[in-house]
């Protein structure tokens, strides 16, 4: 009896897992009746304290508060926002805004000004800041209000990347609040209830589970958002978040590629950003070759060069575009790189198809130059971390290690945490390690500052080249001299195999086809997902 | 011989002994045990001899096969393959050896450590006692998930990791256990006729109080085996269980589990052989709890 | 027996501060909070800035005094994570949340698990007995988190029954209830059967049934009353398996709860919010304990504190 009723569950259970074999349909919704568009977001650091959010995590902020810049959606340029028109100095020291007249800040606190300006800049460089550019704001030398609709800052330095930290665009650390509402009730009203001047108005938030907005029917614009209210609705668990998506609770949601081609086997519609939003690379820890730096190791394997390139020409790049990304990415040809970068050198792609193309015969004959071989296998761990929304770091982690093993080396994967990982490298103590990166786009010459030179706190290669060169681009104020020092730069990375480059992702959101018609946003922005307010619904 | 003549016209299943030895061997959970050899036991000992592919290794172009009865299934991967294209028969051929070597290992040490000190709390009374019963008390307090959680983000994951925070999540009860029963034997004449024998603390500990307790450890460390099996896939699930290229089976649950839908046996595999294991370890526990020692019911 | 509970309490309290140095110890290994907050852009000003800020260049025994004079006043610091909340305030915000689904869960596993476990106990050594406890520890045999996405997908998705996840009204309760629930059938069960055996074979049952009194009375009615008593006392344990339990329930269901908050914190090495949540949690665990221990003493004498 007992052996019938065990055997009876067990079939049970088979059946059931049988059944999911069978195709699922995305729940029905009545796009009529959809007043509230939900958006699954896999989570972010919940707080109202703007300043001490980093990107991506200003998705919470796009929809309520605004940015002097704005970003067009379809080709990422810089447009009018809460600014009209800006220019600069000659010098790039002294930016000045004109600011939109007659912009109304929610809950009736008043007309947005000057004053506002100065005061959100103020917040911005407070004590308890880690807003992304905080180190550049606080070189504002002076704040001056010539008028209520006009702000100049001077900075100490020149801003070279123009005008990009004054809008949305990645970091979009600079959000307009209200100097009245802050007057009035302090940082309790900020974290409470803030007033911005968005398409929709801040409807309060349940850490964990949710944040809410309602559409500003007032707004600047003019423009009329198709739904009543937003909501993104936080689930970390991917399953859980493909689950809200096809049993119709969210009509819009973050996925991991994994399940890009299954989703859209369900039905589900993908929507794409305009531009590319994130590479990544694989970072290859103790080669800091700067003349006499006390945590160089000569004998560390992963500083070999022979290494580096026996472990880059391993990887089957196109084959793991192919599986794991669906197609989805665009190779990349070095790390940090775009073709509209500072110094991008169109004869890299040919020289990337030469240095790093997959020929896993010649890695194995490099490494065993190097001195590894059976009987002495290379070995080192690979760190991987998951960030939400970003689940591509161990794909890409499991699948190397296969790689490499492939060609007889030894890597063990191991999953840690993000402060673990980041700790561990910005405190030279990565000499065995690599690690997958995921990385938002950004200029050039931030991206050079922050990975590639020792001032920088990220320390992933270093070496005596790129410190002299990249010093040199720090003191010009050219910009075709600093095109050409960019370019050297590139060329020795990719030259050195500094690291091992892969993608370029787009940023992909899935929605429910019938609830959501289009969905047109950029990518680079400070909250990757943006423009909600353009969403169109299907009629 | 009349007898004989009727035994041999008698059908084969109705024969005297066949039909006591059926009775004798009914009394045993047969179909737990069954389970437990052939999902557990089998696998785990003779893993690289059984397993078609190499756990470790897969063709991304292969990867996510169904299984063998499904469209595009292949017999080369009778069970399918995972995200990595490795052969999921062959990962739970090898998982069975690493989940039984992670639970033997980590209650083996905690049961040895929690014996001991169990031991030598009941017999010895007194502030000992007092100290290692606190001990156990804030070692059962401790929400052992979140411990686990803080340890490893300071550790780091690894076997080693792994094991160690199951010794420390399992060891208070074996102490408490063999604390409760120790109580108990030594008022009993043997051992007070041992004391006056002239036998040492050791000896009576060891010699006379030990073997009445292993009835009651046995029971307890079946029923963990089947517990440590899930809390390491708890584990797997928050990030915090064992090396993620490890083919154990809660790592495989975790890691196969958004493709729940998509590709469903990535993950009900290896979570029907925990299933069925940890069923059959409960059952088997059961059935030893009344039969070995009817007393422990609270376990 | 006031002396009793004073010693108990005393112990308890022990039993606290010792976590709390275990915790806060633990937690200062694990890693920097600053290398989550801060950007890739920030220097090395930034960091030595922040550490400052957060007080975390202080020695740590100083760091763990100021926190144990704060923790006495109820005070656990701010959140790292959760910029402008203090840690105490986001787990009394959650707390409600999870005591709610634990609670929840203990009703369904009791639902469950009392007819299962009187029925295995009336039908001893039959069909029914073996498939209740397969039933029972089938509860057992599945990793919680699994058994949620399985729920998750089956009723949510292909039935459309309930919602996937996320807190609302009852339904919302439902499948995570289950999850996290299904886990303490087979204990619940296990007791309640052995002690409906044990009653059923006393005389005062022989009694009533003597006197006429209908067979399906005397089991739910004069049997379960009495046998009720033996699983009461389980109440500890389970309050401390629900409180564990949650945190990979509340994670696979989006239920914001503390147990979520506590994974989450861990990640960000949100210290001040890891420390309160498990210091709450270890206080709830050893209140049932102490509590189940007073009522054990006042029910048995025997057991005493010696």
């Amino acid at each position: 009896m007992r052996w019938k009723l065990a055997s009876l569950f067990t079939g049970l259970l088979m059946v059931v897992a049988v059944m999911f074999g069978t195709a699922v349909a995305p729940g029905s919704v009545d796009a009529a009746q959809v007043k509230r568009l939900i958006f699954a977001s896999a989570g972010f650091h919940e707080s109202n304290r703007f300043w001490t959010i980093a990107r991506p995590d200003h998705l919470q902020f796009e929809p309520f508060w605004e940015t002097l810049v704005g970003m067009d959606p379809k080709t990422g340029e810089p447009i009018p926002q809460l600014a009209t028109k800006w220019e600069h100095s000659t010098d790039f020291k002294d930016w000045t805004f004109h600011l939109r007249k007659g912009v109304q800040f929610h809950y009736g606190y008043g007309e947005m000004t000057s004053a506002d300006v100065v005061h959100s800049h103020s917040l911005l460089i407070r004590k308890d800041s880690t807003a992304t550019l905080r180190p550049v704001w606080v070189t504002v030398d002076k704040m001056e209000t010539p008028d209520k609709y006009t702000v100049v800052f001077r900075f100490k330095n020149p801003i070279m990347p123009p005008v990009m930290m004054f809008g949305v665009q990645r970091s979009g650390d600079l959000r307009i609040t209200s100097k009245a509402q802050w007057d009035k009730e302090g940082i309790g009203g900020l974290d409470k209830r803030p007033a911005g001047t968005g398409p929709f108005m801040y409807g309060g938030r349940q850490t964990g589970l949710n944040i809410l907005f309602k559409r500003n029917d007032k707004h600047w614009s003019g423009r009329k958002v198709e739904f009543e209210e937003l909501e993104f609705r936080i689930a970390r668990e991917e399953a859980t978040r493909l689950a809200l998506l096809l049993s119709g609770d969210v009509h819009i949601g973050d996925l991991p590629r994994d399940l890009h081609k299954d989703a859209l086997a369900k039905g589900l519609k993908r929507f794409s950003s305009s531009l590319a939003v994130d590479w990544v690379s694989v970072y290859l820890g103790g080669n800091w070759h700067i003349k006499g730096h006390k945590h160089f190791d000569p004998k560390a394997p992963l500083v070999n060069k022979k290494v580096r390139q026996a472990l880059n020409i391993a990887i089957d790049r196109e084959e793991t575009l192919r599986t794991v990304f669906a197609g989805r990415a665009e190779l990349a040809y070095l790390s940090l790189w775009i073709p509209t970068s500072e110094g991008w050198n169109p004869k890299w792609e040919s020289k990337f198809k030469e240095l790093y193309a997959y020929n896993p015969e010649k890695a194995k004959q490099l490494l065993k130059e190097a001195g590894y071989g059976p009987g002495n296998p290379l070995k080192f761990q690979i760190w991987v971390f998951t960030e939400p929304g970003e689940s591509e770091g161990p794909a890409i982690g499991d699948a190397i290690a296969i790689y490499f093993k492939r060609v007889g080396v030894q890597a063990e994967v191991q999953t840690h945490d993000w402060a673990k990982i980041r700790n561990a490298y910005r405190k030279y103590q990565s000499k065995n390690i690599m690690w997958p990166n995921i990385i938002g786009w950004r200029p050039a010459d931030n991206g050079v500052r922050n990975f590639y030179f020792s001032k920088g706190n990220n320390h992933h290669y270093e070496d005596d080249f790129i410190e002299q060169t990249y010093g040199k681009v720090l003191k010009s104020n050219d910009a075709k001299e600093r095109d050409t020092l960019m370019r050297a730069i590139g060329d020795h990375i990719q030259a050195e195999y500094a690291d091992i480059p892969l993608f370029w992702f787009r940023n992909e959101v899935f929605a429910n086809p019938k609830v959501v018609a289009e969905m047109v946003y950029p990518g680079p922005a400070a909250g990757r997902t943006s423009h909600f307010e353009l969403i169109k619904l299907v009629k | 011989m009349p007898q004989l003549t009727s035994t041999r016209t008698l059908p084969w299943y109705a024969i005297p002994w066949v039909v006591d030895g059926w009775r004798q061997v009914k009394r045993y959970p047969l179909f737990s045990l069954g389970i437990l050899v052939f999902v557990l036991v089998i696998p785990a000992v003779f893993a690289p001899w059984v397993a078609p592919h190499d756990p470790y290794l897969g063709t991304l172009s292969n990867r996510l096969t169904p299984p063998v009865w499904q469209d595009g299934g292949t017999m080369e991967h009778i069970l399918g393959t995972d995200k990595l294209g490795r052969d999921m028969l062959s990962r739970i051929i090898y998982g069975a050896r690493v989940s039984l070597t992670v639970s033997l290992i980590a209650i083996f040490v905690g049961g040895i450590i929690g014996t001991v000190l169990g031991l030598i709390s009941g017999y010895f009374g007194g502030k000992t006692d007092a100290v290692i019963m606190r001990l156990v008390d804030i070692s059962l307090s401790i929400p052992t998930i979140l411990l686990a959680l803080v340890l490893v983000a300071a550790v780091g994951p690894s076997f080693g990791t792994v094991v160690t925070v199951l010794i420390v999540l399992l060891w208070a009860r074996y102490a408490r256990l063999t604390r409760g029963e120790t109580l108990a034997i030594k008022e009993r004449d043997f051992i007070a006729r041992a004391r006056v024998a002239g036998a040492s603390h050791t000896r009576i500990m060891f010699k006379y109080m030990f073997p009445n307790v292993v009835n009651s450890l046995i029971v307890l460390a079946t029923l963990q085996v089947g517990y440590v099996i899930l809390l390491e896939s708890a584990l797997s699930f928050l990030g915090a269980g064992l090396p993620r290229a490890e083919p154990a089976w809660g790592v495989m649950v975790a890691d196969g589990r958004e493709l729940i839908v998509t590709a469903w046996w990535v993950s009900m595999f290896p979570g029907l052989a925990i299933m069925l294991t940890v069923l059959a370890l409960n059952l088997i526990g059961d059935w030893l709890r009344d039969h070995l020692d009817p007393k422990l019911r609270n376990l | 027996m006031q002396r009793y509970i004073a010693v108990r309490v005393l112990q308890s309290l022990v039993a606290i501060l010792v976590m709390s140095v275990i915790v806060f110890g633990l937690a200062r290994l694990s890693g920097n909070p600053i290398d989550v907050m801060l950007p890739i852009e920030a220097e090395q000003e930034d960091y030595d800035r922040l550490t400052k800020y957060w007080g975390l260049d202080r020695p740590v025994h100083e760091q763990y005094v100021v926190f144990v004079k704060k923790a006495l006043q109820g005070d656990f610091g701010q959140s790292l994570k959760y910029q402008g909340q203090s840690a105490m305030g986001l787990v009394v915000e959650r707390l409600p949340a999870t005591l709610e689904l634990a609670g929840f869960a203990l009703l369904i596993s009791a639902i469950l698990a009392v007819p299962i476990g009187v029925l295995a106990a009336v039908s001893k050594d039959t069909g029914w007995d073996a498939g209740a406890k397969v039933i029972a520890l089938l509860g057992q045999s599945l990793p919680a988190f699994w058994l949620g996405i399985v729920l998750m997908w089956i009723f949510a998705v292909w039935l459309d029954w309930l919602p996937s996840s996320g807190r609302g009204g009852l339904k919302h309760m439902i499948l995570p209830a289950i999850t996290l629930g299904w886990f303490q059938v087979a204990a619940i069960m296990r007791l309640v059967r052995s002690s409906m055996l044990e009653v059923l074979d006393s005389e005062f049952v022989k009694l009533t049934r003597v006197k006429g009194i209908p067979e399906w009375k005397v089991v739910w009615k004069h049997c379960l009353r009495n046998a009720s008593i033996a699983p009461l006392t389980f109440f500890a344990i389970i309050a401390g398996v629900l409180l564990t339990g949650s945190v990979v329930t509340e994670t696979v269901f989006t239920w914001p709860g503390v147990g979520l908050l506590v994974v989450d914190a861990v990640r960000s090495r949100d210290f001040q919010v890891v420390q309160a949540v498990v210091i709450v949690f270890a206080v709830i665990f050893i209140l049932c304990n102490l509590l189940v221990d007073i009522l054990y003493a006042y029910l048995d004498p025997r057991i005493r504190y010696q």
